[in-house]
């Protein structure tokens, strides 16, 4: 089970690929910063390096890149794009200077602390998975320059299998045990600093129990902070089929449950694990999201890449997705 | 008006993929690309027949045999196909842009190559041809088994051509093919892109509309701005790829829209139509209904434009992941129609393990 979980990094980090290899990523926006320039480089180089790692992860990247579905191409510019700029806008909504750390739960093989750290040079950033995911990570971090000059270089002997330099750690961590999650960030984090905490399709893996003892005891750890959440929900009416469905095929060929898809169907429902803790929530779909936050340049930007023949299936698609903030 | 978008659809069709990655794809697919030529270039119509197809003992028996082994969800041989296409484009050819279709007959939406739930629609509508079937398009890309599926439907439309009408729908193309799936599943279960070739140069020669007992128009798509009456649509030259713009391309990209007048697409192609030019278009060619394809609704049918207009859509559970119902439509001699309703097949015989997972953001 942990490793069918394991597993989707293999499938977030080739849709990622996907969508920078056919321009979606990075938005434009970010093309437009000294900080994101290297965005698509780093990538690929990172994706190379998989190669020779993991044939396995490199195959889907492979297949991912060849397939290029539009509407997948699409899902994963919102996600994306959506993620960035909420963690943007928490960094500069900070009085200037601030102290900041965030920390990714589950964070795979996401490279954006590369360029985050560099556009806040006042940012810590903490990534945390299952033990194989980490390993690979520090595997190809510690391997190439690049990575090691931006996110410095590592402290004491040089380690396969974390990464800790003066601003960033890998960790490996199971989510699942509390005391150990705890342990980690306690041992590389400030509680006073303001906390970006980040999970992205991660809580959808965790039973209802562990899942609701992380989001609580993280949020009680840090004075100040913002949740950010990205998931699927199952969807609520009696006619909607979408989460049931995703569930079994999940199940049948990938041995991969979401044990809470259906229990928070709905947006509003997602929120209110975060409840008790938070002083506010906002939670839209990826439809909605789409719809109203994406500005009508980058619509068009996205229209010329390729040709997306149907809107209703993405519509279904996004509208199945959520991100949360949740404010504490 | 200026459709915003034609130039990405050419765009996806010239650079299927992108090499950057990896050496080793990006050779493979060059290799592709490099063997693919233009139009025609597979051969099945360089010897069209004068007169349509006829039937003999020998061609029958040969027919029934593709059918037979088409039904248990098995490809043809490439030499095989290349013999139904040519078949297929002596039947093809004779009939009209707009094929006059008698009643009863069963009218279908989009099937996108999931093959197990085309044998669930004839098990619901009845086998073929006892029943009579008009399906509006949209055989290939989406799902697993496009080659199957649109193998199946041109056979039973050589074998019985005046019980089964095929209309083109706006992925019988070799632009659309190439993003959405039929061209990769080609090339993977023939190792050579030569069937999608003949498939494509085949498309062609799919009829563009039908009309039902002059009543109900049939199309994939919806209508043009540049077509007012049904004689105009008879007047296009269709015997070619799908235009990126003009009539024919909106007859097969257009969606019907609760805003009024002629609207931009949202597709990037063909143009969305409200209530206002649905009933002028009936008003003006003396029909009750026109009856398209070409979206996904969540009920397998829907209505719209007070009933000038309906959508029927024939591939349930659409890419193996929507949750939709599918949907046929009955219209009998007396002009009712009824719609029938289905879910998806158990797939037997299709076994689970191998099944491609249908993508979702992990």
């Amino acid at each position: 089970m942990d490793r069918a979980v394991q597993q989707t990094d293999y499938d977030a980090f080739s849709c990622k690929i996907s969508a920078i290899a056919k321009k979606y990523l990075p938005c434009q926006k970010q093309l437009e910063l000294r900080e994101f320039s290297d965005y698509p480089e780093l990538h690929m180089a990172y994706a190379q390096s998989l190669k020779n790692l993991s044939r396995r992860a490199y195959g889907k990247v492979q297949k991912a890149v060849q397939s290029s579905m539009p509407l997948m191409n699409y899902g994963t510019y919102v996600r994306t794009v959506a993620v960035d700029i909420a963690i943007e806008q928490y960094i500069n909504g900070l009085p200037k200077g601030s102290k900041v750390q965030v920390l990714n739960l589950g964070c795979g093989s996401d490279l954006r602390m590369i360029n985050f750290m560099s556009r806040y040079p006042q940012l810590r950033w903490i990534d945390l998975d299952f033990r194989e995911s980490v390993h690979l990570k520090a595997k190809i971090l510690n391997s190439d320059d690049r990575f090691r000059q931006r996110l410095g270089f590592p402290a004491g002997d040089l380690s396969e299998e974390d990464y800790v330099s003066g601003r960033y750690v890998l960790h490996s961590c199971n989510l699942n045990l509390i005391e150990d999650v705890l342990e980690i960030i306690q041992e590389h984090t400030d509680p006073d600093v303001p906390t970006l905490v980040l999970t992205e399709c991660v809580l959808c893996y965790m039973k209802f129990k562990p899942s609701q003892v992380l989001i609580d005891e993280v949020m009680s750890l840090y004075q100040t902070g913002m949740w950010l959440s990205y998931d699927p929900i199952g969807g609520e009416t009696s006619t909607d089929r979408f989460g049931s469905i995703m569930q079994s095929n999940l199940r049948e060929s990938r041995q991969l449950d979401l044990p809470t898809l259906m229990v928070f169907n709905s947006a509003t429902k997602y929120a209110q694990r975060f409840k008790s803790n938070a002083t506010s929530t906002d939670i839209r779909t990826m439809w909605q999201y789409y719809q109203t936050e994406t500005i009508p340049q980058e619509k068009q930007r996205l229209k010329s890449l390729q040709f997306l023949d149907e809107i209703e299936e993405l519509e279904i698609i996004l509208s199945h997705y959520v991100l949360l903030k949740a404010f504490w | 008006m200026e459709i915003d978008n034609d130039v990405a659809m050419q765009d996806a069709a010239e650079e299927p993929l992108d090499p950057t990655l990896d050496e080793d794809a990006g050779t493979e697919h060059q290799d592709g690309v490099q063997t693919r030529e233009g139009p025609g270039s597979s051969g099945i119509a360089d010897h069209k027949a004068s007169k349509p197809l006829q039937l003999d003992d020998g061609n029958i028996g040969q027919l029934d045999r593709w059918i037979e082994h088409l039904g248990s969800c098995q490809v043809l041989s490439e030499e095989d196909v290349g013999r139904l296409c040519k078949m297929a484009v002596d039947v093809l050819q004779f009939e009209s842009n707009v094929q006059p279709v008698n009643v009863p007959v069963t009218i279908c939406g989009d099937v996108h190559g999931q093959f197990h739930d085309l044998m669930e629609l004839f098990k619901i509508g009845g086998p073929c041809p006892d029943t009579n079937y008009l399906f509006m398009g949209d055989y290939v890309d989406r799902g697993y088994y496009s080659v199957e599926t649109v193998s199946y439907l041109v056979a039973m439309k050589v074998r019985y051509p005046k019980r089964i009408t095929i209309l083109r729908g706006n992925h019988e193309s070799r632009q659309i093919t190439q993003v959405y799936g039929f061209y990769d599943e080609c090339l993977r279960k023939y190792g050579s892109a030569n069937v999608w070739k003949m498939f494509t140069d085949l498309f062609d020669y799919f009829p563009i509309t039908a009309l039902v007992d002059n009543k109900v128009f049939c199309l994939h798509g919806g209508l043009s701005p540049m077509i007012e009456t049904v004689d105009q649509v008879r007047e296009l030259n269709r015997i070619q790829e799908v235009p990126h713009e003009g009539p024919m391309c909106d007859l097969l990209w257009s969606d019907p829209d609760d805003r009024g007048g002629w609207g931009i697409s949202p597709r990037g192609a063909g143009f969305t139509f409200g209530q206002d030019i649905s009933e002028q278009f009936n008003h003006t060619n003396d029909l009750s209904l026109i009856a398209r394809a070409h979206q996904l609704v969540m009920e397998g049918y829907a209505w719209s434009h007070q009933q000038s207009v309906v959508t029927i859509f024939s591939a349930p559970n659409y890419c193996y992941r929507c949750g939709n119902q599918a949907a046929i439509m009955e219209f009998d001699e007396n002009h009712n129609r009824q719609f029938l309703q289905y879910d998806p097949s158990m797939r037997p015989g299709e076994p689970t393990v191998s099944r491609k997972t249908p993508d979702y953001f992990l």
